[in-house]
């Protein structure tokens, strides 16, 4: 017999699943501890309950992720895509889209300056640059040597008024100049 | 959307009516205008991301694109006034910013939309100052290339892949100037229709690594044809250079396959290129079978069969006419018919009802089954003692060598037709060379009884001839007095002799295919069965 027109017949069928086994990213990599587990699978659990598709969660399951472990690897973005039932490539082109989100390790302090037109005028380059050699980090993105700096420019922190904001971590600090550079980083070591 | 309701809108000057909710730029086709896009595809949902497509729209303040845009009532669109063409002028030049413009290298040159439409109405220079991005070729998988200095972000494949395919690997990687086109590490373009997003790709972004700088596009031969390697029958075009099918694509058929061709059909066409291939009419002179003309070979042939019962082992890649001129030795000398079909497994396209690389891996299985042939594991099985056995371009693979000895000790006689020579068939009194599918005409009935035309595409090797001219000469030469030895007198005469095509014509199948009627019931071969 021929399969009925019109359906595909019911004998083996040919899926992308056969031809890639792909056991779940985070899975292969035998190393990779998953985040979502105890407290914070808990925390997960609770989030869910605010948003009506899982998918709504992918940030905040992502800032989870990045609160827990500093950065996002790719290990850690199968893991979110499996708990929310997406695909690992769509989390990735998420998380690659947010500059907020690290794809990186960064230093236990992640130092943020703003250096748009207005804190520009009003010489945050110079900020910049005090805090690269307080830090001791090579460069901008770079972390510094013992791991617990990384310094980047970021637009328009919305404190114009106050140049130059900085953000260190959570911490907003405003009207920050170069020769405050030393005293804050120094409070940070 | 009110079923039914139709709007009338004014494009390039063009009257005409679409029915309520078409986009303007099908409407645009409708009206033989063509409205310039990338992001746009008929066969996946709308984006609207590459602004493209923009018009201009009389009695509003801003230009609209017209792939995401409804048509209104009274509308008046203008594609090419001037607002209209600096948008896009406009459009183009932040598309070549960082486009490499290596067309001279790129296997999509001559078939590429961002050339035509920047030969069309782009600018004659860049203003573009800066050094270009740059980021490395990235392996796909599967048979995709990507290179994405030449992306243009349309995100066709993208949608492919997470709205038809449903299995969404490719992702929008970064953003702004820095976006490419990503997937993630270790998943690949694996899925048995991901081929597609090559077509898809409106440059040379996807590429296919079957394809990878084997011809310029300008240099191929393009005819029409059907894709033979299973019973779904998916509209294709085989592209052919010097003489040689180098490529297969899917040729658009709304009812059949849409847009698309799954790998599996899309890269099996090299054995249409087979060099192993028969050129000349054989005859049995003693031990060894020796090159003969046609006439004597035919004669030959049929002095084999004449006064015995034909037990015929047919191919169900044949053509339909193919079938029926077999069917007709048949039913003249008595016999039975009968094929076998390779298997492999099923592949469905989830996004398109009814789409799927069938496990029945030949062309025409469903035309053999209406013109009588039976179906089975055992094709030598029915061979009785002083039948003649009659081989149509089966090659029979995988048949034990103690049943091919013990089906030529029961044969009074062998008569092969086939493209090539497996070594069992040097036992052969006969041998008649045909061409392949790509070398002639003819059509195939599809799982769901559409009957679908094929066109040449290359030339038959030596002296092989199309089946139905050899067959219809060898029905002749057995006392026939119809003589059909062209395709559509064939196909005419099938039409009469077997109620399911009655009422085709060849010409009016056109390159769409017509269906068979649905109560169609397969004939009886031969009174003598
Ligand atoms: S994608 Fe098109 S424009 Fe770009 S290099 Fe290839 S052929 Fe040329
Ligand atoms: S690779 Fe091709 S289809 Fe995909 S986004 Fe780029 S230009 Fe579009
Ligand atoms: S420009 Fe620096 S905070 Fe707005
Ligand atoms: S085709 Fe209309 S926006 Fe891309």
């Amino acid at each position: 017999m021929s399969a009925p027109a019109g359906g595909p017949s019911a004998g083996p069928r040919l899926t992308a699943l056969d031809r890639a086994p792909r056991a779940d990213a985070h899975e292969r990599d035998e190393n990779y501890q998953p985040v979502f587990v105890n407290a914070r699978r808990k925390e997960l659990d609770e989030l869910l309950t605010r948003y009506p598709t899982k998918m709504a969660a992918l940030l905040p399951a992502l800032w989870i992720v990045q609160e827990e472990r500093g950065w996002v690897s790719e290990p850690a973005m199968a893991e979110v895509a499996a708990v929310l039932g997406l695909t690992p490539a769509y989390v990735k082109g998420v998380v690659t889209f947010y500059t907020m989100y690290h794809q990186h390790p960064v230093g236990k302090y992640f130092v943020q300056v703003c250096t748009t037109s207005p804190c520009n005028v009003c010489g945050a380059e110079d900020v910049v640059r005090a805090f690269l050699k307080q830090t001791g980090a090579s460069d901008l993105g770079a972390t510094s040597p013992d791991g617990r700096f990384t310094v980047i420019e970021v637009e328009c922190l919305g404190a114009c008024g106050f140049a130059t904001p900085v953000m260190i971590n959570n911490e907003f600090l405003e009207s920050v100049s170069a020769d405050r550079v030393p005293s804050i980083v120094g409070a940070l070591k | 959307m009110t079923e039914g309701k139709m709007i009338s809108v004014t494009i390039e000057g063009r009257a005409v009516q679409v029915p309520e909710g078409t986009s303007m730029l099908e409407a645009a086709k409708v009206a033989g205008v063509l409205i310039p896009h990338y992001c746009y595809h008929p066969g996946l949902p709308v984006a609207g991301v590459c602004r493209m497509c923009l018009v201009e729209v009389e009695k509003s303040a801003k230009l609209a694109p017209a792939c995401a845009t409804s048509v209104a009532e009274g509308q008046v669109i203008h594609v090419h006034s001037d607002p209209a063409r600096v948008a896009r002028q406009g459009v183009l030049e932040m598309l070549l910013i960082n486009h490499p413009l290596d067309c001279p290298i790129c296997d999509q040159s001559g078939e590429c939309e961002l050339q035509d439409y920047t030969f069309a109405e782009g600018r004659k220079d860049s203003r573009y100052r800066e050094a270009k991005r740059f980021n490395p070729v990235e392996d796909f998988g599967g048979d995709v290339v990507y290179v994405p200095n030449r992306c243009i972000l349309c995100t066709r494949c993208v949608r492919f892949m997470e709205d038809v395919a449903h299995d969404p690997v490719l992702n929008v990687s970064e953003r702004g100037d820095r976006a490419v086109i990503g997937k993630f590490e270790g998943q690949d373009l694996t899925h048995p229709w991901a081929g597609n997003v090559v077509e898809l790709c409106p440059v040379g972004a996807l590429l296919s690594k079957d394809f990878l700088n084997k011809a310029r596009s300008w240099d191929l031969d393009r005819s029409a044809s059907i894709c033979p390697n299973c019973t779904q029958g998916c509209n294709t075009a085989l592209e052919s250079r010097d003489n040689v099918v180098v490529r297969m694509r899917p040729r658009p058929n709304e009812d059949v396959n849409k847009y698309f061709l799954c790998d599996e059909g899309r890269l099996n066409y090299r054995w249409l290129n087979r060099r192993d291939r028969v050129e000349f009419p054989h005859i049995r002179r003693g031990d060894a079978l020796a090159p003969a003309g046609w006439d004597e070979a035919v004669e030959a042939a049929a002095a084999a069969l004449r006064g015995r019962r034909v037990h015929v082992v047919a191919s169900p890649s044949l053509s339909n006419e193919v079938l029926f001129q077999l069917a007709q030795v048949i039913a003249r000398l008595g016999g039975t018919g009968v094929f076998r079909v390779r298997q492999g497994p099923e592949a469905p396209l989830d996004g398109v009802p009814g789409l799927s690389l069938r496990a029945d891996r030949a062309a025409n299985v469903r035309g053999a089954e209406l013109l009588g042939f039976r179906r089975t594991e055992t094709p030598l099985a029915g061979l009785a003692n002083g039948d003649a056995l009659l081989v149509a371009d089966e090659e029979l693979a995988g048949a034990d060598a103690a049943s091919l000895a013990a089906a030529a000790a029961t044969a009074a006689a062998v008569v092969v037709i086939g493209t090539t020579l497996p070594s069992w068939a040097m036992r052969a009194a006969v041998m008649l060379p045909i061409a392949n599918m790509a070398e002639e005409e003819g059509t195939f009935t599809n799982v769901e009884g559409r009957v679908q035309r094929y066109l040449q595409a290359k030339a038959a090797p030596g002296l092989a001839r199309p089946g139905y001219a050899a067959m219809g000469d060898l029905l002749t030469a057995l006392g026939d007095q119809t003589v059909n030895v062209v395709p559509s007198d064939v196909f005419r005469a099938l039409a009469a002799a077997h109620a399911p095509f009655g009422g085709m014509t060849y010409e009016g199948l056109g390159l769409r295919g017509a269906t068979v009627s649905a109560q169609a019931q397969p004939a009886a071969l031969a009174a003598a069965t």
